[in-house]
């Protein structure tokens, strides 16, 4: 059984359609990454997933029964668009957000003196949270999240605006819940954390899913008959090979993919007989972010070189 | 329909306003507001700054002079030093040519007014008055039947008149109001029920606006601090909605409490003894459908508020919005303010029972004037409509204007959201 399975949500505004028959599961015990550009539609998709939005279509089963205000109180939400109480003092804070989840009692506060002391905020539980810095602010909004101990965690752009020391403790405990059996999905459009983190991803674009399943799968798919060259000079005339499927282009890197793993080889022979100064060449390996750029790149994101010219 | 979450809502509520320093401040204030307005009112037609008035009364002859000169020996204005009345006769002279002499005086105010009292006066009982203020009411409510006692007196001095005979005309009509009810008594009436109608109107009208600016301003912050979200994903709107209402509305109650309590003791004790005139007459029936109104009226309202909040992301773009709000408020209020002069005619009658008109025109008809029970009946059943219908389109707009981003929302927009399933 899956710990959630979403079912052809679909969601429109104003008749556009901002997300179209979403489906995807999450395996227990998994961190899932929702993953596409800004305005794909992760957004409205977790938020359809925590009711805050009634989707037109679609449901949504939480081990197997339709997601009800149990999974709800089980779980915690952290959208996107944050906010607090500025007037409220953090240790009221976090038992307010408790309370809101059916956790109340010492043994949440008990849990928020803990929380606070690891985040070296316990000597300002008295404070407003307009008092707070911005850092402190998101650290408060983080542990409100999960101060209810929470199975499911729902993370919207967890990372946006974070600096690299914030960044790096949520990332920590981030892997510290997963380690603890809980549930984790979050969305970003950022690839290398969802590379570097996720069991299980799916990838929307323009609100319909474009890529699903367990990430190390989808890398060792794509990886197969993928080449990495850095490379000095005009490697256009790969392009006209028979069994060059795809070239792109950054500056001096870039991405073949070929139609059979075999033809990998070709692909240096070609480069040597040509006179190009390779300075590296790797084979069967890739990135989410190239396979993102793969599939859903368009002129604004990537430049794919067509009839020989370096753009 | 209330649940846990609804209750850790209006829990929020009700402890964030009620201990808010502005709540507190507000509540002490506006009742001595209310009572300083009325007590200036108060003060300014019954100051009267006319201790020290030197008058003259000047007959047409000695022996009406004497008449004058003893009976204002034994008037209270006299005795007790209020005013200083010399006597004079006309000694011939028109009323304009005697005041000539004494203009001087007149005009430094050293006399404050002659009364002429031409020899024709016994008959028609006409007199002058010349002052540099001649049009002052409290000196003639002084000096009038004391005059009028003198001329009777000489009028009928030739004609057999017995003493009561002479009582009785000397007397003037006294009109005292009473109060007409259903019930088998019926009652003297003084102005404390007309008071206390002005009471009634006074704070449905500040705690409406009050109570339901500050929910507004709530819906607002929670929206444009984007917290709003959050919660969503532990409660849905419409229990976001009603918890904050009712709180909201728990924290009105109290607030009236405060105010009624204080009146609610005048009324029904004798500690204060008010002058009988202003004697306030507060059935309990009448508290109770007051508190029924309030609670009714501050759902209805803050339904309103709320949605209005949620179509605004800034207390500036939600005050230019909120003037349909003041609408509903404003007008209502206004005829029941203007209710003392006209509380049975049909304006009244209509408007106690249409909706919003009702929320306020109603408690300040009953408490002026004895209202049919069908009416009352209609007035509550249109209320309580009125209050369900608001709740559910004030819901819509709610759960749709609270996630709303972007431009800002106009009313056309509402018309849209209405329709969302």
């Amino acid at each position: 059984m899956h710990a959630i399975e979403v079912k052809n949500l679909v969601k429109r505004f104003d008749g556009i359609t901002a997300v179209e028959n979403v489906s995807f599961t999450v395996p227990e015990g998994a961190i899932f990454g929702l993953i596409g550009r800004n305005g794909a539609g992760k957004t409205t998709t977790l938020r359809m997933l925590m009711n805050v939005y009634m989707p037109d279509e679609g449901e949504v089963l939480v081990r197997g029964a339709s997601a009800g205000h149990e999974f709800r109180e089980r779980s915690g939400y952290l959208p996107e668009e944050r906010g607090l109480y500025k007037k409220l003092k953090v240790f009221e804070t976090l038992l307010f957000f408790a309370e809101l989840k059916n956790a109340y009692g010492k043994e949440v506060e008990e849990k928020a003196v803990e929380y606070l002391k690891k985040f070296d905020l316990y000597d300002r539980r008295n404070s407003k949270l307009e008092d707070l810095s911005k850092g402190n602010q998101q650290k408060i909004q983080f542990l409100s999240t999960i101060i209810h101990n929470p199975d499911f965690l729902v993370l919207d752009e967890p990372f946006s605006g974070l600096d690299p020391v914030n960044t790096n403790i949520l990332k920590e405990i981030i892997l510290d819940l997963k380690k603890q059996g809980k549930v984790i999905i979050f969305s970003t459009h950022l690839m290398d954390f969802a590379e570097r983190m996720c069991d299980t991803i799916t990838m929307i674009d323009k609100g319909k899913v474009i890529l699903a399943g367990n990430l190390q799968e989808i890398k060792a798919k794509f990886a197969e008959g993928t080449v990495k060259i850095v490379c000095d000079g005009d490697i256009g005339y790969l392009q006209d090979l028979p069994y060059v499927e795809k070239l792109t282009t950054f500056g001096n890197t870039a991405t073949v993919k070929v139609t059979e793993g075999g033809y990998v080889q070709d692909v240096l022979k070609k480069m040597v007989e040509k006179d190009t100064r390779v300075h590296s060449f790797i084979s069967n390996e890739i990135t989410l972010h190239e396979i993102f750029i793969a599939l859903a790149g368009d002129d604004n994101d990537v430049h794919v070189q067509s009839g020989g010219k370096n753009a | 329909m209330l649940n846990r979450r609804i209750l850790v809502i209006l829990k929020r509520e009700i402890l964030t306003r009620l201990f808010s320093k502005a709540f507190i401040i507000m509540t002490l204030l506006i009742p001595l507001f209310m009572f300083g307005i009325i007590g200036f009112q108060v003060f300014v037609n019954t100051y009267e700054s006319d201790h020290g008035t030197t008058l003259k009364i000047v007959a047409p002859n000695t022996y009406a002079m004497q008449k004058f000169q003893a009976a204002f020996a034994q008037a209270d204005v006299v005795k007790n030093g209020t005013y200083k009345i010399s006597f004079d006769t006309l000694g011939g002279k028109t009323g304009e040519a005697y005041t000539q002499e004494y203009k001087e005086k007149l005009l430094q105010e050293k006399l404050n007014g002659i009364f002429i009292v031409p020899e024709k006066a016994l008959e028609n009982k006409e007199i002058n008055y010349y002052s540099t203020n001649p049009n002052n009411p409290t000196v003639f409510g002084k000096v009038r039947s004391v005059i009028n006692e003198v001329l009777i007196d000489m009028y009928f001095k030739d004609r057999s008149l017995s003493k009561s005979d002479k009582e009785f005309v000397r007397k003037g009509v006294n009109f005292e109001s009473f109060r007409v009810t259903k019930n088998q008594k019926i009652e003297e009436e003084g102005s404390g029920n007309l008071i206390l109608s002005f009471i009634f109107t006074f704070f449905l009208y500040f705690s409406l606006l009050m109570i339901g600016t500050n929910l507004m301003r709530s819906v607002i912050e929670e929206k444009s601090s984007k917290i709003v979200e959050v919660i969503l994903s532990s409660v849905n709107a419409k229990e976001l909605m009603i918890g904050k209402i009712l709180g909201t509305a728990i924290t009105g109650l109290v607030q009236m409490a405060i105010w009624l309590i204080p009146i609610v003791v005048v009324a029904q004790t004798s500690l204060f003894a008010l002058p009988e005139n202003f004697q306030i007459k507060v059935d309990l029936w009448m508290l109770g459908y007051f508190l029924y109104n309030f609670v009714v009226s501050l759902v209805t309202y803050l339904g309103i508020f709320a949605a209005v909040g949620a179509m605004f992301d800034s207390d500036q773009d939600a005050q230019s919005g909120m003037w349909p709000v003041m609408i509903l408020i404003m007008i209502p209020f206004f005829i029941a303010m203007g209710l003392p002069a006209r509380g049975d005619n049909s304006l009244s009658m209509i408007t106690s029972m249409l909706p919003f008109t009702a929320l306020m025109v109603m408690p300040a008809r009953l408490a002026l004037i004895s209202v049919p029970a069908w009416q009352v009946l209609v007035s509550i059943v249109v209320n309580i409509g009125l209050m369900l219908t608001t709740f559910s389109l004030a819901g819509k707009i709610y759960r749709v204007g609270i996630l709303a981003t972007g431009k800002k929302a106009t009313y056309q927009d509402l018309v849209k959201w209405l329709k969302i399933k």
